[in-house]
């Protein structure tokens, strides 16, 4: 006991250090800037909607509270030794399952828009996405496991198969190649996608099989794993968006959205005319238009679009500079990082980070069909948010355990 | 123990997984971290600096809300400031059937509530279909079932249900509306309405508007540009509801309400052409109605301009006038008579009293255009008041024997009596002795070969020889038909301002309606100046030419246009149209002879004859237009020119019969009264043997003509007994004053007096024969000669 007392005293030293101030930094900036555009637009729903009760502030305050949980969470997060989440991850991603689970069952998952990915509030308990935390687990279990890949294959001793058999010899050619160790990762993706199917959450779906893979690449798996399960995924979309009426419909809305203004172009077209009517400078802040009852989701998924309008190119490119700076900030403290486990734990998150911003603005941009994506730290959504600054705060604690460099 | 060793020792295998990481995440970082934001900010850039322009053009368009200001129309007034056109705010009545169900699903919803929880139910009545209907339907007068048919339309938000409606009932539907609690399901929607005070009015010159306000026909059409005014426009931002952002407003453009046109007419002078054209319509029964023109001839502004068939401005869709609704009613009853046939009459017909037959037909002058030869003929130099011209009945031209009017021929006539007579012959001699080539030029100069230039739409030409024919030898005949006002068609307005030439000392002028048009603070933005196009002839050959025009009048065709202290000249026309046994009878007046100051056109199209082939109507008198179209232009030169208040000349001969009052003798000294009398130029006889005057026979303050005989009582009154009216149709002028004046009544003559002959007869009288009148009222006769031919 009393070596592990002085070990932990040694852990304890570690995870005392710093912080990473430019990461978090850069995350209090995107916050505190995400916090004024859903303010400026969310003021007009606000002031429209009875559920309001007119008041133009009121998804800015409550955005707000939960923005100051967040932080404090964060920094809960970032105290914490994250070694602990090694252990805390099976529990994590087997508690995610299970509520990926619940949400499917009437009652406990609210059906919104013929789907049901929130949980409904509990207690105290704001509603939440199941698949939110599902993403945290992915990454924490997929790194706890993948940090300890070649220990684990060096100190297991290896099974023997009868190689005279043709199981036998399957199974060593499929070990050779790399697939039996990867049947257990690819189990849980494939159940999370299947679960997730039921709500239906395409593009949950897409962030957590991204994350996954970007933790298994960072990981080393072989790169043909990656060529050939891309491949497959390029053939599988393709089938669906040429089979099934819905996808075809979607891909037809993206390509041109001016041919259906009234049914299902129209959140696309009016996106366009925010980004577009926006110009170099935008129309000052605070004084878009288009969040007058023309822009859907203008607080939510499209508040990127609203930026455009009111901040202008400029302001866009900005708030896409510090995103940028955040990712890279991320990658490098996952390069600096004290262990295998700290470097790709933060490659899961910052990727996971990195690829919503990406899906986001091409969704608002109408670089890519629609899907449901919110964008980090700007789109209105109290939970979404506080799990978003936890992950922050697991970055910032890896960043805590960076060696010093060395003086020498 | 190994493992504890490894951290410091890494084995290879380990080193090498460690690079495998730093590499695949230095990847991650470029990809992630640097790649994938170039296609968001190349695709920034297109959206937002490249197609900037067209994406700021789609969102203003989308967030502003342009709503247009109606602009008032102009008003349109006549010369002495009445209101001939108007606009006014009007009402249409909308249902929303869509929103009559959204209506009805509240008050389920609310009596469901009331059930549920207690509350009081909703305290106004269920906005059923049946309720509504009803109520409307009461308000309105529109059958029920045809609202319910309205209200079943339920994906419609648009159902117009009354057009127009007045203030009176549309305050009612707003009552109905607001009590009821049916908004939005009824909407009251302002919009407004044209109004003509005076209905039929000079409808053919004023023209109306359309459903959308436009002008459609008339000046309404002409001057559409000056009247509607330019629509304003309130650009103001919108919410995506459609809600305004009132106080994100962005632009206000006033609405420039339209000008008003001040017109030449005048309505009263435009009544008294109605009422003329009406009587003599009447009279003649002329199948084809007629028009009736007053002009100034002086400046070519047209005073009154009637039209018949004529119609309601108010409302143009309805058949006005008697002769085609009777038309149609056979038609109708008509069995072999489609429904497409009968619809096409009905729009014929409706074409037919919107037409403004002054200008947009053509008609044969006839003898009217005489006026216009003898002033050429006098120009050129080629005739003279001395000349003598002889008719035998007929002349022959290139083979062709023309006829006079009058078969026996007039014989011997100097200039003045051929005209008088309107003879033929001796025209074409005349015509002759002008030339050809002459002919056509005065054709020319006096604008028969041009439009007048009218302000109004669809003026239509002439349709005259070709020149080269007509100088040629075979226009020889053209030459002589052309001569007495035959062969040729020219628009009546032609006619007018060629005759206004002859009588104005030889301007002539382009007609106008429009006097000026006037802004809503009273500023002139245009007037109509007096634009002379040519001098024709001199102001001599111009007073000669009325010397012998107003002879006419006075002794010769046009005498049915005589009365007494007015001087009116004019010329008679009747031609015949295209169409066998159909007449055109017309008349065209000016006075004073020595200083005109208005020129009327009468004109009826087509008396009713006797049979197809008759000159004569079914009562016996010769189609003319001395007997026509003269009475009735003589009394509207002379109700005109009272109205314009032009002082009244007479001759030596009328003044003795120019009307006086009865002066109030009754009390006074017999030697009084006979000096008061004397004075008035009356004469008098005595009754009883007083010497005061106790009453008097007529009573003070009577008109009676010049030298009456004035009945005095010296002692007593005069007996209050009834008389019984004689019949005096018929008579002569001598014979009808002495039949009245055997019972004690005066006569007072009008109609061809000036120059009796043996065939002035009395036509008319004012008081119907049988009738019981007091002793000493004056009856009013008529005369009129009707063996005139012409």
């Amino acid at each position: 006991m009393a070596k592990a007392k002085r070990d932990l005293t040694l852990e304890e030293q570690w995870a005392k250090g710093p912080i990473d101030l430019p990461f978090f930094t850069l995350t209090l900036l995107l916050l505190g800037f995400g916090l004024i555009m859903v303010f400026s637009a969310s003021s007009a729903t606000a002031f429209y909607e009875e559920l309001s009760k007119h008041d133009p502030t009121y998804y800015a305050k409550r955005q707000f509270l939960f923005a100051v949980a967040g932080v404090f969470i964060m920094y809960l997060t970032s105290r914490l030794n994250y070694q602990q989440l090694r252990w805390m991850s099976v529990f994590i991603l087997g508690f995610s399952i299970l509520l990926l689970v619940l949400v499917l069952i009437p009652g406990i998952g609210v059906e919104r828009n013929n789907a049901r990915r929130w949980i409904r509030s509990i207690g105290p308990i704001p509603q939440f996405q199941p698949s939110e935390i599902a993403k945290v687990g992915v990454v924490l279990y997929f790194s706890a496991r993948l940090s300890k890949r070649d220990s684990e294959m060096k100190l297991k001793r290896p099974k023997k198969w009868d190689t005279r058999t043709f199981y036998g010899r399957l199974m060593v050619f499929l070990k050779r190649i790399g697939f039996l160790e990867l049947v257990p990762y690819g189990a849980i993706l494939l159940l999370i996608v299947v679960l997730m199917k039921f709500e239906p959450h395409m593009s949950g779906t897409i962030l957590i099989l991204v994350a996954g893979a970007a933790v298994l690449f960072a990981s080393g798996i072989r790169l043909g794993w990656f060529v050939g399960g891309g491949s497959l995924m390029v053939a599988g979309l393709t089938l669906i968006i040429t089979t099934t009426d819905y996808m075809t419909k979607r891909i037809d809305l993206w390509r041109d959205p001016w041919s259906y203004p009234k049914d299902g172009g129209y959140q696309t077209i009016q996106s366009l005319y925010a980004i577009g009517s926006g110009g170099l400078l935008g129309l000052g802040l605070g004084r878009s238009r288009q969040k007058f009852l023309y822009l859907p989701e203008e607080h939510n998924d499209f508040v990127f679009a609203i930026v455009c309008e009111e901040l202008g190119y400029i302001g866009a490119a900005i708030v896409l500079l510090l995103f940028a700076l955040l990712i890279l900030r991320g990658y490098w403290i996952a390069l600096h990082a004290r262990d295998r486990f700290g470097a790709l734990l933060v490659v899961g998150i910052t990727t996971l980070l990195a690829f919503q911003v990406f899906l986001n603005i091409g969704v608002v941009t109408n670089l890519f069909p629609v899907t449901g994506i919110s964008l980090p730290f700007f789109s209105y959504g109290g939970t979404a948010l506080m799990i978003q600054l936890m992950e922050m705060g697991i970055i910032l604690s890896v960043s805590r355990q960076i060696p010093a460099p060395k003086q020498d | 123990m190994a493992d504890n060793i490894r951290p410091f020792q890494r084995p290879d295998g380990d080193r090498r997984a460690n690079r495998t990481i730093f590499r695949r995440t230095m990847f991650l970082m470029v990809l992630f971290g640097v790649l994938i934001f170039l296609p968001l900010l190349w695709k920034l850039w297109t959206l937002q600096i490249l197609d900037h322009e067209f994406y700021e053009q789609k969102a203003i368009e989308q967030q502003t809300g342009d709503k247009a200001v109606a602009a008032k129309r102009g008003v349109i007034y006549d010369s002495q400031g009445n209101i001939l056109a108007i606009s006014a705010t009007v009402h249409d009545i909308i249902l929303s059937p869509r929103d009559v169900g959204k209506l009805q699903a509240d008050y389920a919803k609310k009596v469901e509530t009331a059930k549920e929880k207690g509350k009081p139910y909703p305290n106004y009545p269920e906005p059923t279909n049946d309720f509504i209907a009803q109520g409307l339907s009461e308000i309105l007068g529109t059958p029920k079932d045809d609202l319910l048919a309205r209200l079943a339309k339920t994906n419609s938000a648009y159902e117009v249900v009354a057009k127009k409606t007045e203030e009176e009932v549309s305050s009612r539907v707003r009552e109905f509306i607001t009590e009821n609690k049916l908004s939005p399901g009824i909407v009251v929607q302002p919009t407004t309405k044209r109004y003509y005070p005076y209905s039929t009015l000079a409808a053919q010159v004023i023209g109306f508007v359309n459903a959308d306000n436009k002008g459609a026909y008339g000046l309404e059409a002409m001057y559409e540009e000056e009247l509607s005014g330019e629509v304003g426009r309130v650009v103001t931002a919108k919410n995506g509801a459609g809600t305004e952002l009132l106080y994100r407003y962005e632009n206000y453009i006033d609405a420039l309400d339209g000008y008003d046109l001040h017109l030449t007419l005048d309505a009263t002078i435009q009544h008294y052409c109605e009422k003329a054209l009406a009587e003599g319509i009447a009279n003649a029964d002329a199948q084809k109605g007629g028009f009736a023109i007053a002009m100034d001839p002086n400046t070519g502004a047209i005073l009154g301009w009637a039209n018949a068939p004529t119609y309601d401005l108010n409302s143009p869709s309805a058949i006005y006038d008697e002769n085609l609704l009777k038309g149609l009613a056979l038609l109708k009853e008509d069995a072999s008579v489609s429904e497409e046939e009968y619809n096409a009459a009905v729009a014929n017909a409706r074409n037919t009293q919107w037409r403004n037959k002054a200008v947009n037909d053509t008609y044969e002058p006839g003898s009217t255009f005489k006026s216009v030869v003898l002033a050429s003929a006098l120009e050129a130099g080629v005739v003279n008041e001395n000349d003598t011209f002889y008719c035998s009945g007929s002349v022959n031209i290139a083979g062709h024997t023309i006829r006079c009017h009058k078969r026996q021929g007039h014989g011997s006539q100097t200039l003045a009596e051929a005209v008088m007579n309107s003879c033929n012959p001796s025209f074409i001699a005349i015509g002759q002795k002008l030339g050809a080539e002459t002919f056509y030029q005065y054709l020319r100069d006096f604008g028969f070969l041009n439009l007048t230039g009218i302000d109004m739409q669809g003026e239509s030409g002439s349709v005259v020889w070709d020149e080269d024919f007509f100088v040629s030898e075979e226009g020889i005949s053209s030459l002589a038909t052309a001569s007495f006002g035959q062969r040729l068609t020219v628009t009546p307005l032609q006619m007018l301002c060629a005759t206004s030439a002859v009588v104005n000392g030889g301007h002539l002028l382009t007609p106008h309606v429009l006097d000026s048009i006037v802004d809503e603070e009273g500023t002139v933005i245009k007037h109509v100046e007096t634009t002379e196009v040519r001098q024709v002839i001199s102001e001599q050959t111009s007073e000669r030419t009325r010397t012998i025009l107003e002879r006419v009048v006075s002794e010769g065709t046009g005498k049915n246009a005589y009365v007494a202290g007015y001087r009116i000249g004019g010329k008679t026309g009747t031609s015949q149209t295209l169409v066998a046994g159909e007449y055109v009878v017309s008349f065209l007046g000016f006075a004073p002879a020595n200083d005109p100051k208005v020129i009327v056109l009468v004109a009826l199209d087509s008396p009713k004859t006797a049979s197809p082939e008759s000159s004569y109507t079914p009562n016996g008198q010769f189609i003319s237009g001395g007997g026509m179209a003269a009475p009735i232009a003589g009394q509207l030169l002379a109700d005109i020119l009272d109205h314009m208040g032009v002082e009244k000349q007479y001759t030596e001969g009328e003044l003795s019969g120019v009307d006086t009052m009865v002066p109030k003798v009754t009390d006074f000294p017999l030697a009084e009264a006979e000096r008061l009398l004397k004075k008035a130029g009356l004469t008098y006889r005595t009754v009883g043997d007083g010497t005061a005057v106790t009453d008097q026979i007529p009573a003070a303050g009577a008109t009676v003509p010049g030298s009456s005989e004035i009945v005095l009582y010296l002692g007593g009154t005069k007996p209050d007994e009834a008389v019984t009216v004689p019949d005096v149709t018929g008579k002569a002028p001598q014979a009808a004053r002495e039949a009245l004046a055997k019972v004690g009544l005066y006569m007072k003559a009008t109609g061809a007096t000036g120059y009796y002959t043996s065939s002035t007869v009395a036509g008319s009288q004012s008081v119907a024969p049988g009738a019981q009148v007091a002793l000493g009222t004056v009856v009013e006769v008529r005369f009129a000669d009707n063996t005139i031919y012409d």
